[in-house]
């Protein structure tokens, strides 16, 4: 049960970055390797945030969602800024191109952070309140708890969005067929900065989350995640929201068991060796052959 | 290319050396002119190497152990130098990377440095040994501390950390003083990390105690549930995690979490200040640590710390202390030798007797180990979260 309840925590830190890889490849068909650095941004912005105001040391829940708010609108932004410059400009390139340039924007990223805040990791400065008690064999504590709440009611309104409002029904042809989208008079460009505006938002906010759950951030932080994001993404099917969410949670358990079974330092030989499965034995991932419909 | 470099290196040696001789003999009209190895430039500087990281995940330890040496560079050369001749630091990054570090090691031989105080990472210091040894480079090594290191027996290779053996020791006399009988060891599978586990394990497991747990983790991860998990069903008496801080400070606080009650003993690796700041309020109580004596533990040494802060512009922190005695022994070693010559100073190294450090008086053993291991005992200031003599170990 124990195994259980720390995948399903890890899982949703993988499934909240994953739907944004998943949705950006699912519209423009790019991997977007600087994802997981999203996610590293997110936990700094955080960071930022409370030490500009010298908090330190508190555990509030009101405190960390506004945090995570304002991380979340600064990553999304950051998210946007980097399609329009780095992406946009090569969206008509080789795929290869446009892959490389992902690279060199992680590099970026990781590299100026640890120019404005050092190398050193940082503690963050709100941290959830971790008692924990006895639940039908298993040790919950509230963080978790707060935790796998924020995480769910995210990914609702993520779903929402995308099957409820013109935004997202625009998302859904894009994906389909961005020139007959066009022809529609989709707004292409708008779009496609809504879905890494989106995207870019959750990963912030798995990274506040992180910071807050764990306590400590370093620059090099989300480049590990999004791999795992990526692996969660492909598992589920890339492209496919609800496989990216199925797709980390079940990530998240099989390294919960693996690492168990194995030790844990057989985690991440675990995890990437399931990737290779999936890619060689059902390349499309779980929910991936089932729904026509990508996105 | 592996095989092949270091025998275009050798052949250009040669060149080098006959070259030298030629111009020696023209020069001074016989080979008695040369006062060592390094005949062709005895007026420049005397310039001495250091590898340590400055880029990666270990690369906030470069800048300490960069002004620690630079700081006693300066010391001595406002002292007249070694022999008459200024002391010159370079430094390159070694990134905790065994190929950057053996590219750079590379470029520090064809610098011309006649001495190594680099070496932080025992997993990238490790393959820059044969470099500088067929470079007849003596190297002395602040805070790599592998016996992998010494274990090769290379003439030039002098640790003036203590070992991973003696800093076990140091932590298997402190469990059974603590009267633990069931202990645990988790490593991250870097070279030092693994290497103090084990060495760990066999002290503890000869001195009686029972070794419950051996667990390794990936660095570099946040989730470390399933060992905090493991350790709160196994509930062994003490725990000594041998990696680094960051991963050290979220063990301590899963583990906690999840009903480990036992005690802590952390490895020198994480001992800093940055370990309770990650561990977070009220979960250091238990927390120990096996460390070599910085200068704030040690009375005194607040002139040298006022003087680095004055270099750095920042606290040193660890390894800082190591480097800046790693270049004062290198200087003392050329000072008694008079010469830059590989074995006569390598020779003077031997010879040190009780020279003065910031760990004790120092001499080496035949292995090239510290005679002294100086290990002492660390716990956590609750009120600062900075780590402070605890035990010293010394009955």
């Amino acid at each position: 049960m124990q195994l259980i309840w720390n995948g399903l925590i890890v899982g949703s830190f993988y499934a909240l970055v994953a739907l944004g890889y998943s949705m950006v490849y699912g519209i423009i068909k790019l991997l977007n390797f600087a994802h997981g650095d999203i996610y590293m941004l997110g936990a700094f912005a955080g960071f930022a945030t409370l030490s500009a105001f010298g908090i330190s040391n508190e555990s509030s829940i009101p405190l960390l969602l506004v945090i995570m708010l304002l991380s979340m609108v600064t990553t999304g932004l950051i998210g946007v800024g980097i399609e329009r410059i780095a992406y946009r400009p090569l969206r008509k390139s080789p795929r290869l191109a446009v892959l490389i340039t992902a690279i060199g924007v992680s590099f970026t990223l990781e590299y100026a952070v640890r120019q404005i805040f050092g190398p050193n990791p940082e503690a963050f400065p709100v941290r959830l309140e971790s008692s924990g008690f006895d639940f039908a064999g298993m040790r919950i504590t509230a963080a978790q708890i707060v935790l796998v709440v924020i995480a769910a009611a995210l990914m609702l309104v993520l779903a929402h969005i995308v099957e409820r409002t013109r935004q997202g029904r625009a998302m859904r042809a894009i994906a389909l067929d961005p020139q007959g989208a066009q022809l529609m008079g989709v707004n292409v460009n708008r779009v496609i900065a809504t879905v890494f505006f989106i995207g870019s938002a959750l990963a912030g906010a798995a990274g506040v989350m992180a910071g807050a759950y764990y306590g400590s951030i370093d620059f090099l932080m989300g480049f590990i995640i999004g791999l795992k994001a990526f692996t969660a993404a492909v598992i589920g099917g890339i492209g496919n929201l609800y496989g990216a969410m199925l797709g980390g949670l079940l990530l998240g358990l099989l390294e919960s068991f693996g690492s168990a079974w194995f030790g844990g330092e057989w985690r991440d030989v675990f995890s990437f060796a399931f990737l290779i499965l999936f890619l060689t034995f059902k390349p499309t991932g779980i929910l991936g052959a089932r729904v026509v419909e990508r996105m | 290319m592996h095989t092949r470099t270091p025998r275009i290196r050798r052949a250009l040696s040669i060149a080098a050396a006959i070259g030298a001789i030629i111009i020696t003999a023209g020069c001074s009209g016989g080979l008695a002119g040369g006062d060592g190895g390094d005949s062709g430039n005895s007026d420049g500087p005397i310039k001495i190497g250091m590898l340590a990281p400055f880029s990666g995940s270990e690369s906030a330890f470069g800048d300490y152990m960069k002004n620690g040496a630079q700081l006693a560079v300066d010391e001595i050369n406002a002292d007249g130098g070694v022999n008459g001749r200024d002391l010159e630091l370079l430094v390159e990054d070694g990134a905790c990377d065994a190929t950057t570090a053996v590219a750079a090691a590379n470029k520090l031989v064809t610098a011309g440095i006649v001495a190594s105080v680099g070496g932080y990472c025992s997993g990238a210091t490790l393959p820059t040994l044969p470099i500088f040894d067929e470079a007849g480079v003596p190297m002395v090594i602040p805070a790599a501390n592998s016996n992998e290191l010494v274990s090769q027996k290379l003439p030039g290779v002098f640790l003036i950390n203590g070992t991973g053996t003696q800093q076990a020791q140091a932590a298997v006399a402190y469990a059974q003083k603590s009267g633990a009988t069931v202990v645990g060891v988790i490593d991250d599978a870097t070279s030092y990390s693994a290497d103090l586990a084990k060495s760990f394990a066999d002290q503890a497991a000869a001195a009686g105690l029972d070794v419950k747990l051996k667990a390794t983790v990936t660095p570099g991860e946040n989730d470390y549930s399933s060992v905090a998990t493991q350790l709160a069903s196994e509930k062994p008496d003490l725990v000594y995690w041998t990696g680094y801080y960051q991963e050290g400070g979220l063990i301590v606080r899963q583990a906690t979490d999840a009903g480990y009650e036992g005690a802590f003993l952390v490895g020198d690796g994480s001992v800093d200040a940055k370990f309770a700041e990650i561990a977070g309020k009220g979960y250091t109580e238990h927390v120990l640590g096996t460390f070599t004596q910085t200068p704030d533990m040690i009375t005194g040494a607040d002139t040298w710390i006022a003087d680095y802060e004055k270099l750095a512009g920042g606290k040193p922190g660890p390894y800082s202390t190591q480097s800046y005695d790693a270049v004062r022994v290198v200087a003392q070693a050329m000072t008694d030798a008079k010469s830059t010559d590989f074995d006569k100073v390598v020779s003077a190294l031997e010879g040190l007797k009780d020279f003065k450090t910031f760990a004790g008086p120092l001499t080496f053993t035949k292995d090239h180990t510290l005679s002294g291991g100086g290990f002492v005992i660390v716990g956590i200031d609750p009120a600062t979260g900075n780590f402070v003599l605890k035990d010293d170990l010394q009955g």
